[in-house]
């Protein structure tokens, strides 16, 4: 069951349209970090049930900030949201151990899919 | 540039839009590189900025002041969004690129392939500026046609950039993207500079590209 979704990202616009894309009628509660550095920090604190990550961002961009998240949960559901499509990038993120990933501009229907995605894990895992 | 003209002529929002759109275009250009050549770009934080014109060529070459000869592809694309985009490399990249390219070892600094690199950099200039301007106008709902690339191999960057598409007293507003290629150590600069007759089209587009996630 997902109650918490973090959103990392250094745009303040591509934080508007992923939560604008999140289902309203689900109850959940949204917070954001502006850079990696605050999305790690940020996740120690909330302990979100899924996280969606930019990459390329200042401070700390979303490659080492998944990294870090995973260091401290080995089970975190992170979500890449990222307009870095190559596919070496996109190798190197299911690598870092990312579950995921939704290519921008999202739409409601990827965000959609990606969180009953997650939240099927989670129900598998009780 | 005066903060006050810049705040009048395009808003936060605005940049941040233009920003992001930036960001999705070329991690896109970058994509579309990286299957021709086999590479990993290294992509950065776009960065918007408004100017005027006659400031364009010194702002570009403060920004590669640190390269003292360069290699340039520049392109001019028409539509609603007009302008020209400047694709800067460090003058050693050619051969760089070049060996990426054909899978051979390093070319030697000597070696009389100018011709070669001159086609390499008009080829690696199609895909990034086509694709990242292509993406940009696609995500603003616009068409756009090209010029054929300007390439320049290996000049001092003095007076190597022009702004002969725009009048001296127009505005400009400059998105700039620093890449590298991860496997030969090779950075570059993308400018894409909109012309301001294209202004008023562009802040509606902006608006209409973010309306449709708003509720």
């Amino acid at each position: 069951m997902i109650k918490k979704i973090l959103i990392v990202d250094d745009s303040p616009v591509s934080i508007k349209i992923i939560k604008s894309c999140i289902p309203k009628d689900r109850g959940y509660e949204l917070f954001d970090a502006a850079n990696g550095q605050i999305g790690v920090e940020l996740f120690k604190q909330i302990k979100p049930d899924m996280t969606f990550m930019d990459l390329t961002m200042p401070v700390m961009n979303g490659f080492e900030a998944l990294q870090e998240i995973i260091k401290l949960d080995s089970r975190a559901m992170v979500v890449v949201a990222t307009a870095d499509v190559q596919v070496k990038a996109i190798a190197k993120v299911h690598d870092l151990g990312a579950f995921s990933v939704v290519k921008k501009p999202p739409t409601r229907e990827n965000i959609a899919a990606a969180i009953l995605e997650v939240e099927d894990v989670l129900k598998a895992r009780g | 540039m005066d903060s006050n003209i810049q705040d009048a002529m395009i808003t936060e929002e605005e940049t941040d839009i233009l920003q992001e759109i930036m960001n999705i275009a070329f991690g896109r250009a970058a994509s579309d590189l990286a299957e021709y050549i086999d590479i990993f770009v290294i992509l950065s934080v776009p960065f918007v900025k408004l100017l005027r014109s006659s400031d364009l060529p010194p702002y570009i070459s403060a920004e590669i002041k640190d390269y003292d000869k360069v290699s340039l592809v520049e392109q001019n694309f028409w539509g609603k969004f007009k302008g020209s985009a400047f694709l800067v490399f460090p003058a050693d990249s050619g051969k760089k690129i070049l060996s990426l390219l054909d899978g051979s070892d390093e070319y030697f600094e000597s070696d009389p392939i100018n011709e070669l690199e001159k086609e390499t950099f008009r080829e690696v200039g199609n895909i990034l500026i086509g694709a990242c301007i292509g993406k940009i106008a696609e995500l603003l709902g616009d068409v756009i046609t090209y010029s054929p690339p300007r390439v320049v191999v290996e000049r001092s960057q003095r007076g190597i950039i022009s702004n002969s598409l725009f009048a001296e007293d127009d505005l400009a507003i400059v998105l700039r993207t620093v890449f590298e290629f991860n496997e030969k150590n090779i950075s570059g600069y993308l400018f894409i500079v909109t012309s301001e007759e294209s202004f008023a089209w562009l802040k509606t587009a902006l608006h209409n590209f973010l309306e449709q996630y708003e509720c």
